[in-house]
């Protein structure tokens, strides 16, 4: 009897490791139906990528490529789509939401510029400004308008990512610097 | 007895021999002679440089990197076909644990992406894949021995200030065409 319950209770730990293990895969692919569309742009940059860069060597009295290392080495995965099309747009939006909800991302500020539509999500870790995932959303309202849904994992501090974002030239850079001085 | 043991250790040989041989190595062995291809060897000779007038770092540098190899189609109207079953194909290779994406870019009709083999301080292949449905694809990999992130650094600083040698390259004027 004692035997026959402990195998079961084995399976359920089994299923429920096996469930834990794979929820990350499903949350990732949510946006991941989204590369190679034929109206999106995607960009995708791997841990591996990160682990790397952060292996070159840098001059020590370089201050800010020492930062910007330190930085890197905290980093997990950085996703961009963009597109300029009204359908591509309403997708993104609504598998944006859906992911939101399904992960618990806090709402850290949102902008109306100009017909821009700018939200900036984050989960955090064990500090206040530690973050685990930032997901920006960027809503373009014309043709002209690109909309942007960016997606960074990692384990990292807010005030450290305006480096990244002064460096790569990731688009909405300037709202990104704005939420990471409000928070300071 | 003996014998058959030996037949098969050989055997066994003979196996791990075929596994461990790069897929992608074999793909561009395949289609350097087929007629849709463009198969180009670059050595470093390309870069044009006096080896001693380079300091410690960046003679290393150059030292991992040993060739690189280019494979292109060259997409037209009459080979559609062997344009989308060539480019399945070389995804699947590409799709190999073995190599190690680092990133990934997609728009439209074009995409690209770089992997790497081997592990961070000792990498052995970079290999470069860009597609695009107007005017086809290449394939590009980069051969060399224990290449790190540094390494790299060092060697595209050399790259910008050397006079690159472009005559190795003509032939891939004719995809641009």
């Amino acid at each position: 009897m004692k035997s026959i319950f402990f195998k079961n209770s084995k399976k359920l730990l089994l299923t429920i490791l096996l469930v834990l293990i794979g929820t990350p895969f499903f949350a990732q692919s949510s946006f991941d139906k989204f590369e190679g569309q034929d109206d999106v742009t995607a960009l995708i940059v791997n841990r591996k990528m990160f682990e790397l860069m952060s292996k070159v060597k840098v001059d020590a009295s370089d201050k800010q490529a020492q930062q910007y290392m330190n930085l890197i080495k905290k980093l997990d995965n950085l996703r961009v789509f963009t597109t300029t099309s009204i359908k591509a747009t309403n997708e993104l939006k609504s598998t944006a939401d859906k992911y939101v909800k399904s992960t618990g991302l806090e709402e850290l500020m949102r902008v109306n510029d100009s017909g821009k539509n700018i939200k900036i999500l984050v989960k955090s870790g064990g500090s206040d400004s530690q973050i685990k995932e930032l997901l920006m959303f960027i809503e373009g309202s014309g043709k002209t308008d690109q909309t942007v849904l960016m997606s960074l994992t990692g384990d990292f501090d807010l005030n450290e990512i305006s480096i990244l974002t002064d460096k790569m030239k990731i688009p909405g850079g300037d709202e990104l610097k704005k939420a990471s001085k409000n928070k300071k | 007895m003996k014998p058959i043991y030996s037949l098969f250790f050989i055997l066994s040989l003979v196996c791990v021999g075929c596994n461990t041989d790069p897929s992608l190595q074999k793909y561009f062995v395949d289609n350097t002679e087929n007629s849709n291809f463009l198969a180009l060897d670059v050595s470093p000779s390309i870069l044009n440089i006096e080896k001693n007038k380079l300091t410690a770092d960046q003679q290393t540098a150059l030292a991992s990197f040993d060739k690189m190899n280019i494979l292109a189609f060259k997409r037209t109207d009459k080979n559609d076909e062997q344009y989308q079953v060539e480019n399945k194909k070389l995804n699947t290779i590409l799709k190999d644990k073995k190599y190690q994406q680092l990133m990934k870019f997609s728009s439209g009709s074009s995409a690209a992406s770089v992997s790497f083999i081997g592990d961070d301080e000792h990498i052995n292949e970079f290999v470069f894949y860009a597609n695009r449905k107007e005017n086809g694809f290449a394939v590009v990999r980069v051969l060399g021995k224990d290449m790190n992130a540094t390494n790299i650094m060092t060697l595209m600083q050399i790259v910008q200030k050397s006079n690159l040698d472009m005559e190795q390259l003509k032939p891939l004027q004719q995809l641009l065409k």
